[in-house]
């Protein structure tokens, strides 16, 4: 019991702190939620008996929104999972200049999402970006690849992808250095070509890891923000933007706290389902996979 | 293979390089034209007002307090919750791993309004208060694992000797951890470094603004008037910490990572 009060005496400041930052918002949000806060009410909540949760389940935007947002994560993170699988495999292989190597390729993730975003900006821009300068030197001519709204969602996730796939692949590598090299040097001798080995031995060692990378990543893309801000701003005409920057402009821009407050939670529950739906595939697709493979 | 992994992750970032050692005229000559190169953009960053310094002198104020303050509340809390036996470790666990991925933008707006109420904005080391908070969950689940990594016969026989808590952390069991507090220091200063959403409605202080701010707001005004050649240069300024951190630490962050995904 002594050890039990103590530990919980040790805790406590982080999780205070934890509590105000994490749990006090939402608990905040699911207030705000229910009152009118808006400029018509001079920024003072008043009471308006759930009329912001009508107006979300009736907000075509909003919707939109939840539709655009879960098919950016899926896509990105799809693409993430891959890239990022073939990127720790090459930096797992005893090469030369391995550290220098793995260094330059994290460089990306370590750099602030919004640099990047301008930087993208610049080279996709129309007509001086190289991208444009080279169509141009080809003889074509430039293209707004950020004024039409397919070109635009494929280089937001492009750029997302290449923002995030070495953090990816970080994890996995963490992942194949658990993995013992004698088993992999067993079943070389047993015969196996690369691809078997890697689909019978890395791959099911793997799993956690690539699970722990798929919830966290898709975490995250369901609330990306500062990206979408600075590359497109969610246009053009609104067709990359995302739940999290909807609800940045409706407390911001619009300055409707109310509503802002339930565009925020509800974006946190739909992330909750999606996450929770993704988690449940995935331990059943872990069961299902090793009740196969006779121990 | 190799060369082409370069070209993916660093292509963007060389094209920043050449873009800030270009006059704006040459920007928009055709690509393959010869230009001679300038340092005219460095210097109007470095010159501006204010200087390009103090954002990056900004950035590193915020860092370091939001390291030193996580690494304060985390190595206790890791500490207890190592300790802590029953169904309380594992919710706390949960809620950690559940706070660690959640998106932060979300927080912005009731903690905008707490930095009202309490006048914390506009103050940057009041800004690494919900820092600390945001780096916490990742830096306690870290540091469990390596508090589950040292014997316990080791803590055993400090007390045995008499140490009390405080002394048994600090000359027996953090020496120890040492690896794991660096990799996970630089995980949390690489976290504050970059945070935008935060940050973009905390400061509106101009002398206060933190990099990514600062950069963006170069980047600002109307889409077609961005000055690139200025961005461009103050990327390469404000990367250059970042690169010459990565390039030390690159085997401490994959270490780390490694311990605490084990656990995790």
């Amino acid at each position: 019991m002594r050890t039990r009060t103590s530990s919980l005496l040790l805790m406590l400041p982080a999780l205070v702190l934890l509590a105000t930052v994490f749990l006090y918002p939402l608990l905040r949000y699911g207030w705000l939620s229910l009152q009118a806060s808006s400029v018509l009410t001079g920024l003072l909540p008043v009471p308006n008996g759930g009329a912001n949760w009508l107006r979300l389940l009736d907000d075509a935007r909003f919707w939109t929104d939840a539709g655009q947002t879960l098919r950016f994560a899926l896509c990105s993170v799809a693409l993430e999972l891959v890239g990022g699988l073939a990127l720790a495999l090459l930096l797992h292989r005893p090469l030369r200049g391995r550290g220098p190597l793995r260094a330059l390729t994290l460089l990306p993730w370590a750099l602030p999402t919004t640099v990047m975003a301008l930087g993208w900006r610049w080279i996709l821009n129309d007509p001086h970006g190289p991208i444009n300068g080279a169509i141009r030197s080809l003889g074509g001519t430039s293209y707004g690849f950020l004024s039409t709204p397919a070109t635009t969602w494929f280089f937001v996730v492009l750029a997302d992808v290449w923002k995030t796939m070495p953090f990816v692949a970080l994890l996995l590598l963490a992942g194949l250095q658990t993995i013992p090299a004698d088993l992999e040097e067993a079943l070389r001798l047993e015969g196996a070509s690369r691809v078997q080995i890697l689909r019978r031995l890395t791959l099911p060692l793997l799993l956690p890891y690539l699970s722990l990378a798929l919830l966290f990543r898709l975490a995250q893309s369901l609330g990306v923000f500062d990206l979408i801000q600075v590359l497109s701003g969610g246009g053009p005409a609104g067709t990359t933007e995302s739940l999290a920057l909807y609800a940045y402009l409706n407390a911001m821009r619009f300055l409707d706290f109310g509503y802002a407050s339930t565009v925020m939670l509800a974006t946190f529950l739909l992330l909750v389902v999606a996450l929770g739906g993704g988690w449940l595939l995935l331990r059943r697709g872990g069961i299902a996979r090793a009740t196969e493979r006779p121990a | 293979m190799r060369l082409l992994v370069l070209l993916w992750s660093l292509g963007p970032l060389l094209w920043q390089l050449r873009t800030s050692l270009l006059r704006p005229e040459a920007l928009v000559a055709p690509l393959l034209e010869g230009n001679p190169w300038t340092l005219a953009n460095y210097q109007l960053v470095l010159s501006g007002d204010p200087p390009f310094w103090r954002y990056l002198g900004n950035s590193t104020l915020v860092g370091l307090a939001t390291t030193l303050l996580t690494l304060l509340l985390a190595v206790p809390c890791a500490y207890g919750l190592q300790k802590l036996r029953g169904p309380l470790r594992w919710g706390v666990g949960l809620a950690l791993v559940g706070a660690a991925m959640f998106p932060t933008v979300l927080l912005f707006l009731a903690l905008l309004e707490i930095a009202r109420s309490f006048g914390l904005a506009n103050n940057l080391l009041t800004l690494s208060l919900p820092y600390t908070a945001l780096s916490l969950p990742l830096a306690v689940l870290l540091l469990r694992a390596a508090f589950a990594d040292l014997p316990g016969e080791l803590e055993d026989a400090a007390r045995l000797e008499g140490l009390d808590l405080g002394q048994r952390l600090q000359h027996v069991l953090l020496p120890l951890l040492a690896p794991a507090l660096a990799s996970t220091a630089i995980l949390v200063f690489l976290a504050s470094w970059n945070e935008y959403a935060i940050a973009l409605t905390w400061i509106s202080r101009n002398d206060l603004l933190t990099l990514p701010i600062a950069i963006a707001r170069i980047g600002g005004g109307s889409v077609f008037t961005i000055p690139y050649g200025a961005f461009a240069a103050a990327t390469v300024l404000g990367s250059l910490p970042l690169l010459l951190l990565v390039l030390l630490a690159q085997r401490s962050i994959v270490s780390g990572l490694t311990r605490g995904a084990v656990k995790g």
